[in-house]
């Protein structure tokens, strides 16, 4: 397709089922093997271990005090993909209740989060790229227990003194219904409310930093509300990789998602680029003409 | 005919008719066993297992005179809520056959489609009729009736076409598809094999038009929005109609809505096949259609 970038998910639990005891070998197969094929990998972390969680717990719930079982567990992967991975994705849309435990989301108890790991990894791999964020656009209204407001989450972050433990933003970049190029507005979620965020970060002199775009796009589903038709997602997509490449403080556009592992028979199904069985979809074959400058 | 309420055992005969004495299932050759787990398999998809023991939902489905059903109302056009709580469709018009066939009144349950399996388990409804596409990773949950629509990609020919009965009499010609849809997906991977000459475009109601102008020889489209447009056209009445379209063959691609039922219900499964099948042989199930599309 000509994508050069994969991000890929790298469950804690799987990696380090007992404390201290890590198992590479699935992990390192595909790190390989995206190597092989030209393609970035950027690692997503998460997924905690039921050793470094309470009983009936989810697997996105972590107490402070696990917060340095974290920290060894992204030093060892930095350690280890030294120079193969060094673009290190910290949890997954924590300011969303579902994501952050089944509790409500906490931009100070993430930002303690990033302080606890974002040394560590430095300290293994001088190249590392500590990501932060990876926030879920939304337009909850302040005291919503189920989510946050991604914009308000990212400047308590700042608030919370995260300035100085990452390296760039992780952004999640869902257009909806809303073409491409429609202008960002804090009442709205649309591609470019990335921007929104980048402003966020220019508002606490964060300019040097960068973002990654590591999850966006548009859905062809025939029915769902949040839906566009095909032609219009394959029209947005390619419209955002191209504002990608003219925005100089975007380093990457990773949309979600090439491929799901089975069919789910629901909208999701159309958020992706080959079908489970690796069969490419038009918009794939449109994304590679682009890639290819045709 | 199989009676599939009664349990037969297998006893084994040589040509002639005799038994064949001593048999051990470990004395057939692999190939056959093979084929006879597939003909098994296969005979237990297309008749599961018969109302053998009581079926508490049927039974109560009866005795209340009441069915409830699981919907998601945002479905257009198989179940819409026009927001006063009145429901329209082809899924609507179909449930209301199935009441009308059984005496009894409807009740619906609404609920978000990723919930839909869980509530019906959960013995919140009887069955779930919501634009359910066909799901094989359910079926050791559920039980699906047959397919009561195909909603994969349909080629579509002018009324005057009497020559184009597949694909392969389009070799070299011009086809109109919507741009990113299955049946893009489709013609692209017949592309090369009959070198067919793609035309795409951003709707199916222009890739219709297209067909309509003569532009293009056929069009690939999805059904729902051939029906709408072809409704649309009729009502300005200068649109495509019967004498000048037609579907060519079953659909290029299966994607089968059904209905699903709990695996305690072979009853309910049975009767809601039986009106299925009713509705497809007296032509009302593409009338349906035709009235919902």
């Amino acid at each position: 397709m000509g994508a050069p970038y994969v991000v890929e998910f790298f469950p804690w639990a799987y990696i380090e089922n007992q404390k201290g005891e890590f198992d590479w070998d699935h992990a390192d197969a595909l790190v390989d093997h995206a190597r092989q094929q030209g393609l970035t990998v950027i690692a997503r972390l998460g997924f905690v271990p039921p050793w470094a969680r309470p009983e009936g717990a989810s697997t996105s719930y972590l107490d402070p005090e696990q917060y340095n079982d974290l920290a060894d567990f992204v030093a060892a992967v930095a350690e280890h993909y030294q120079g193969r991975v060094n673009d290190l994705t910290i949890w997954n849309e924590p300011n969303v209740n579902f994501e952050w435990g089944q509790r409500p989301p906490d931009p100070a108890a993430y930002t303690e989060l990033l302080k606890a790991v974002y040394t560590r990894a430095h300290e293994k791999n001088p190249d590392v790229k500590i990501l932060a964020g990876a926030l879920a656009p939304n337009l909850a209204s302040p005291g919503t227990p189920d989510a946050m407001n991604d914009l308000a989450f990212l400047d308590q972050m700042y608030q919370a003194g995260a300035k100085n433990y990452f390296d760039a933003l992780a952004v999640h970049a869902y257009g909806w219904k809303a073409p491409a190029e429609e202008a960002p507005s804090p009442d709205r979620v649309n591609f470019r409310r990335t921007e929104l965020l980048h402003n966020v970060m220019l508002k606490y002199g964060d300019d040097a930093k960068h973002v990654m775009l590591t999850e966006g796009g548009w859905n062809d589903h025939p029915r769902w509300t949040k839906a566009v038709t095909p032609a219009e997602r394959i029209q947005n997509t390619i419209k955002a990789y191209d504002w990608c490449e003219r925005t100089d403080w975007v380093d990457v556009c990773a949309l979600w998602v090439f491929r799901t592992p089975a069919p789910t028979y629901t909208f999701n199904d159309y958020f992706s680029f080959v079908t489970p069985d690796f069969d490419p979809k038009p918009i794939y074959y449109e994304v590679q003409k682009y890639a290819r400058g045709e | 005919m199989i009676d599939p309420s009664k349990k037969q055992k297998f006893v084994p005969h040589k040509r002639d008719g005799s038994k064949i004495e001593n048999f051990r299932i470990g004395s057939l050759p692999p190939a056959l066993l093979a084929l006879a787990l597939l003909a098994y398999l296969a005979y237990s998809f297309l008749f599961p297992p018969a109302p053998s023991k009581p079926d508490d939902t049927w039974t109560r489905i009866q005795n209340e005179k009441v069915v409830r059903i699981g919907i998601d109302p945002s479905s257009p056009p198989f179940i819409v809520d026009d927001g006063k709580g009145n429901l329209s469709g082809f899924d609507v018009a179909l449930a209301n056959e199935m009441a009308n066939t059984w005496g009894v009144k409807i009740q619906w349950v609404y609920t978000g489609f990723d919930g839909l399996y869980d509530a019906l388990n959960a013995k919140q409804f009887d069955l779930i009729l919501s634009a359910l596409p066909y799901n094989p990773t359910k079926t050791q949950d559920v039980y699906f009736t047959h397919a009561y629509f195909n909603g994969g990609p349909i080629l579509i020919v002018r009324g005057d076409d009497a020559t184009t009965t597949d694909l392969d009499k389009l070799q070299g010609r011009a086809i109109a598809v919507e741009l990113g849809t299955n049946g893009d997906a489709v013609a692209r991977k017949w592309q090369k094999r009959y070198n067919l000459q793609l035309r795409q475009h951003n709707t199916a109601q222009d890739a219709l038009r297209a067909l309509q102008k003569g532009e293009v020889s056929a069009a690939i489209t999805d059904p729902i929005a051939f029906y709408d447009f072809q409704r649309a056209e009729a009502d300005t009445g200068v649109g495509l109609n019967a004498m000048n379209w037609r579907i060519v063959g079953a659909p290029l691609a299966g994607e089968n809505y059904i209905i699903a039922v709990r695996r305690d219900s072979p009853t309910l499964l049975h009767e809601i096949n039986a009106v299925i099948d009713e509705l497809k042989r007296d032509g009302r199930l593409e009338e349906l259609q035709k009235e919902n599309f």
